[in-house]
């Protein structure tokens, strides 16, 4: 048996055994803090944020889901979180008394808009806490417009040019 | 014996290459610098060039990804060169016919067969040229994901594998068909028919008379294996089973194509003539 599933199976016999601990290992032991409050991007850009679960009570805790949501501020904007990110729910590791673990989360921006960001922590003993969330960070995506795609019109406008003057040619040579 | 009958055979071979590749040079020469493969080069180009720059202002806002735009736009130029070279092939007999060209040269003292072989050749350097014109589009859309390489000689196989057998099922439609428009609209029915799975629910492929459908067909089989080469990044022996059916079928078809053009090659069209 794997040291994190043992873990989990310990989390999971003390949160039966005891709703105190299971509530904690959700909510009042935890804090979770993200390291930006607003973050500004273009469409299509791809963007960072680091999450820190702190330990803050005297047990070590473990057994702990960390998942990533998006949604959009403004109606009428659909948002599908695993458009954004293809990594979304992390299982934490345990974490002694005062320790904590950095989550890394990678994102990639695909609507245009103002959005929410946070992350949510809670027990996978699954008992009925209210999980522990990050304060939003508040997402702004301004749309971009270019012409010239991935540098494809010269390509694209090019070639035909080019065939069609070797076309013209071959025509004006075979008529001469 | 051996001595003497030696340079007779070697003799007999010399004139069988001659014979065909006079009828690719000539087909060649009608083809290029006759200015019918520029032009459907130029439109080739064109077709490639819009679907290119949508996918790739798609790709830019990330919307798509990168090696899917690159596995599109090839998979594109593979169809409509495909296509084309199909449209050449289906031309080259019935075509010839209709403008009283044919009987010079079923007169001339090349083998029927050479003749097939040599316009299948002829009409496959088109497919060859459309695959040259595709090359800096899908180099655009595959370079930042390290995708060129893999794509080009997926496509480059694929795609050869794919004209081989369309220019083959052209020749012999060419060859029975009693007009010209009846061969080019049949080959055009014929190519619509065999794309017409790609057009199936992802769902009805996965069941397996779907499954069948598409590992049998040398179209869909041969986009597959694309997909699955530049998409899904699977090695080239991963998914070989989809390129038995495009192989089968030109190796075939090339054969049935020579064969039928040997022995029904004739001044008039039609199945009974």
């Amino acid at each position: 048996m794997s040291l994190r599933r043992r873990w989990a199976v310990v989390a999971a016999a003390a949160a039966l055994l005891s709703p105190a601990t299971a509530l904690a290992a959700g909510g009042d032991d935890v804090s979770v803090s993200v390291d930006r409050a607003t973050i500004q991007t273009g469409l299509g850009k791809k963007f960072v944020f680091r999450s820190t679960v702190r330990n803050e009570g005297s047990a070590p805790v473990s057994g702990l889901i960390a998942h990533l949501n998006i949604l959009s501020l403004r109606a009428g904007t659909y948002v599908d979180p695993e458009d954004w990110s293809s990594n979304r729910t992390r299982y934490l590791g345990a974490i002694p008394p005062g320790g904590s673990v950095v989550t890394t989360w990678q994102l990639q921006a695909v609507n245009d808009g103002s959005f929410g960001v946070y992350v949510a922590v809670l027990p996978d003993s699954g008992v009925a806490v209210a999980p522990t969330t990050t304060p939003t960070i508040r997402l702004g995506v301004t749309s971009r417009r270019t012409l010239n795609p991935s540098g494809m019109v010269p390509v694209a406008l090019g070639i035909p040019a080019l065939l069609a003057v070797l076309a013209l040619a071959v025509r004006i040579r075979r008529r001469g | 014996m051996a001595v003497v009958e030696a340079p007779v055979e070697h003799a007999v071979s010399q004139r069988r290459v001659s014979g065909w590749t006079v009828v690719l040079a000539q087909e060649l020469r009608d083809l290029w610098l006759g200015g019918r493969g520029l032009v459907l080069c130029f439109v080739f180009s064109i077709l490639v060039s819009v679907i290119a720059y949508l996918v790739a202002s798609s790709t830019g806002f990330n919307f798509l990804e990168q090696r899917e735009s690159a596995s599109l736009t090839l998979q594109a130029a593979i169809t409509c060169g495909g296509l084309l070279a199909l449209l050449v092939a289906a031309d080259s007999v019935s075509g010839e016919r209709e403008r009283g060209t044919l009987e010079t040269m079923l007169l001339t003292p090349v083998p029927r067969r050479q003749i097939a072989v040599g316009k299948l050749l002829a009409a496959l350097s088109l497919w060859l040229a459309c695959f040259v014109v595709a090359i800096p589009y899908v180099w655009l859309l595959g370079r930042d994901v390290g995708v060129v390489d893999e794509a080009l000689v997926a496509g480059f196989v694929v795609g050869t594998l794919l004209a081989l057998f369309l220019v083959s099922v052209g020749l012999v439609l060419s060859v029975f068909a009693s007009s010209n428009r009846i061969s080019l609209s049949v080959s055009l029915f014929l190519l619509l028919a065999l794309l017409a799975p790609t057009q199936l629910p992802s769902g009805v492929e996965q069941a397996w008379a779907g499954e069948l459908v598409v590992n049998t067909n040398p179209l869909t089989a041969g986009i597959h294996y694309i997909g699955r080469i530049v998409i899904s990044g699977h090695g080239w022996s991963d998914d070989v089973h989809l390129l038995y059916a495009p192989v089968l079928a030109a190796c075939v078809s090339v054969l049935v194509a020579i064969f039928v053009a040997g022995r029904f090659m004739r001044l008039r069209g039609g199945v009974s003539g």
